[in-house]
């Protein structure tokens, strides 16, 4: 029986070599930059990932028809002083001797009556009419302060979409997908999307580094992009550093995208680019 | 048989589960963000004592000033400032931590203080936003007129916190300046502020370097006629002659243990650079050769000097060890190199190199390789000195209006921002050990 247990647990390391139990290999880091505005698909396409989503708007172009419209509202217009014309043929002989009447009578009488009704019927019409202004500005000041405030949002909402979309592509006009992208879908693949938006939350000052840190972190994160728990796998021995890898990790709490399935990552942080550069 | 093909299935079964999943390696080599955002809310007063806004504002300007110098932050704007910034709450649970969050702030800043009986309290803290912890709080106390070194002090803090090291900010500055008419030796905040005199020799004072021990300074001074090295207390203000051999006696410079003193001395018509007990006496010759030696500059285990040395024909950049008198080249490039000085971190030796009748600052690795140019110009800067953590330089700048000026930089030549007044025509800067 020990024979059989000793057997079996030899039989173990070769089993961790079948196929069901994957191998772990860190891959290169890739030298592109991923936009974040682009969308996670499990097969991306080949194409690049920092290249910004093409919106095929130009069906929107065929509203440019009814412009043309402008062209026929002029056609009703000259229709009109048409029958005009013949109006006033009938007329002129009427006003002849209406317009001598009046004018004698109109000139005395109107003149004392007038301003007797008017204080009268202003008064509650100034009244309504500067309750319907005030009314008016009122909703126009808060139309205004609310287009303001909408402006100022939108102007934000641009900012940090421009922030976010600020990564420019080498190549002009490339499809959105992945260097080595194999599959038909026009989007970012998790990993990459996950080592931008993580890297974007992480903030370390050359300034604070000492030696070369280097440390291990995976995080579980479920189908909608929320993370799940993380764990430590290798501290750096540096507390700043550990420090500010945590503040990033809360900072990645909720990915701005929901992911394929649930997934894991193993994470490897150290500042091997920063510290080359000059 | 049958027992074995089901221990083998409880096997394989546990194995799978115990499989952690399919986990993607990623590597991130190099953080999206290289400054870190941070909020400082402007002082508060405290309790009933009447408010001085003048103090909070001088506070404000210091720490901002001292922060903005580390390189490492990048202060939020304060009119992006939401509700949270006018309340004075300095526990974790008095700060909605969500609203500076909103700003994008990883940092925070706040504080109030307090002035009753011509005493001044300042109470600091300042708090990780991510994780709402507190990462540091100080309470100073001090007379009004110490408002400007709380800052220092509390800056000096912000940076130990964040970095591990605390800050060079409460330090002090001596140089010399010529603002009298004579050359004459001065001290001053590490932002050039509050410049004092410290000697009054009528005649030329040079090479300032201040003691790692105690509070006193040692320079050279022609009032005697030959140039010797004094030795000054800063605040008893007693001074006396320490070398006054015929000849030279300049350029010294104190071991990182303070016990001894490397200086050029020229007694015997050559310029060699000797080691010195702090009463004079010499201990020991370092350089032995017929061409000038000069500008000794210890390294911060003591166990070697850079100094300059024309043996091979241009000023150059030489390296002897104490113990065994070996003596290395280190800069080969350029004609002139001088004034060399010792990180007291190690690694680097900063020193300035004239190009076209141009000085400017460079910074090389103690074993020759990875030399760096940090400063560009018209202007000479010249007489590089470190900061005590030796994140900074110091230097002296001489523009082209004929006006020295003393500059301040961080170590890899971003920053440079000038701390002296005008009109004294400054030089030779020597920053002091932790004050």
């Amino acid at each position: 029986m020990l024979l059989v247990s000793l057997l079996l647990h030899l039989l173990l390391p070769a089993l961790s070599y079948l196929p069901f139990f994957s191998q772990h290999s860190i891959e290169k880091p890739p030298v592109y930059r991923v936009n974040l505005v682009n969308k996670i698909v499990k097969n991306p396409q080949a194409g690049r990932p920092e290249a910004t989503p093409v919106k095929k708007k130009p069906v929107v172009k065929p509203k440019s028809k009814p412009k043309p419209k402008p062209a026929v509202k002029p056609k009703p217009v000259p229709p009109k002083p048409k029958p005009i014309p013949v109006k006033p043929k009938p007329i002129p002989p009427k006003p002849k001797p209406a317009k001598v009447k009046p004018k004698p009578a109109a000139k005395v009488k109107p003149v004392p009556k007038k301003p007797q009704p008017k204080p009268a019927v202003s008064r509650v019409q100034k009244n309504n009419l500067q309750k319907r202004l005030e009314q008016m500005r009122a909703a126009k000041q808060k139309k205004a302060s609310e287009q303001a405030r909408k402006d100022r949002i939108a102007a934000l909402k641009a900012a940090a979409l421009a922030e976010s979309s600020n990564i420019r592509s080498p190549i002009d006009a490339a499809p959105v997908g992945m260097a080595d992208g194999t599959g038909n879908e026009a989007g970012v693949s998790a990993i990459a999307f996950v080592q931008e938006f993580i890297q974007q939350q992480w903030s370390f000052s050359k300034y604070q580094a000492t030696g070369a840190p280097e440390a291990e972190v995976k995080l579980f994160y479920n189908a909608e992009g929320t993370l799940l728990h993380y764990k430590f796998l290798k501290k750096s021995e540096n507390s700043i550093f550990d420090d500010s890898l945590l503040r990033a990790i809360a900072k990645s709490r909720q990915l701005p995208q929901e992911l394929p399935e649930a997934m894991s990552f193993e994470i490897v942080f150290n500042l091997k680019d920063m510290l080359a550069k000059p | 048989m049958k027992h074995f093909k089901i221990y083998f299935l409880n096997i394989m079964i546990v194995c799978l589960l115990c499989s952690p999943a399919v986990a993607a390696r990623i590597e991130i080599s190099s953080p999206g963000e290289q400054t870190i955002p941070l909020a400082m809310t402007r002082l508060l007063p405290m309790g009933v004592g009447g408010a001085q806004p003048a103090i909070a504002a001088e506070f404000q300007q210091v720490l901002q000033g001292d922060l903005e110098l580390s390189g490492l932050f990048d202060l939020t704007d304060p009119a992006a400032f939401l509700s949270d910034a006018g309340k004075l709450g300095l526990r974790r649970n008095e700060i909605d931590f969500y609203q500076w969050r909103m700003l994008g702030a990883e940092g925070l800043i706040k504080g109030g203080y307090r002035i009753a009986g011509g005493k001044l309290t300042i109470e600091l803290r300042l708090f990780d936003v991510i994780s709402q912890r507190l990462l540091t709080g100080r309470r100073y106390s001090g007379k009004l007129t110490d408002v400007r070194k709380i800052a220092h002090t509390f800056a000096d803090q912000v940076l130990k916190s964040l970095t591990g090291e605390k800050g060079p900010f409460a330090t002090k500055i001596a140089y010399i300046s010529k603002r009298t008419g004579h050359k004459e030796l001065y001290l001053m905040d590490v932002d050039g502020y509050k410049p004092v005199r410290l000697t009054n020799h009528r005649s030329i004072v040079l090479n300032p370097d201040f003691s790692p021990t105690r509070k006193e300074l040692i320079f050279t001074s022609y009032s005697q006629e030959n140039p010797d090295l004094y030795r000054k207390e800063i605040y008893t203000g007693r001074e006396s002659r320490v070398s006054l051999k015929p000849g030279l006696n300049i350029g010294g410079r104190y071991s990182p243990d303070g016990r001894e003193i490397a200086l050029t001395l020229s007694k015997d018509k050559n310029s060699e650079i000797y080691l010195l007990g702090t009463d004079g006496t010499i201990h020991r010759r370092l350089t032995n050769h017929y061409s000038i030696d000069v500008d000794p500059s210890w390294s911060p285990e003591g166990d070697r000097i850079a100094f300059v040395s024309d043996r091979r024909g241009n000023p150059n950049i030489f390296i002897v060890d104490v113990h065994t008198l070996e003596v290395t080249r280190l800069t080969f490039e350029g004609k002139y190199n001088a004034t060399p000085a010792w990180s007291p971190k190690g690694g680097r030796i900063a020193y300035s190199r004239m190009d076209n009748g141009v000085f400017n600052v460079f910074t090389i690795r103690e074993d020759g390789t990875d030399e760096r140019q940090l400063t560009f110009g018209s202007g000479s800067k010249e007489h590089p000195r470190w900061s005590p953590d030796g994140r900074f330089l110091v230097y002296s700048n001489d523009l082209q209006d004929g006006e020295k000026s003393i500059w301040i930089m961080r170590a890899d030549g971003t920053g440079g921002r000038k701390i002296s007044a005008r009109g004294g025509h400054d030089s030779h800067p020597a920053w002091s050990h932790r004050w």
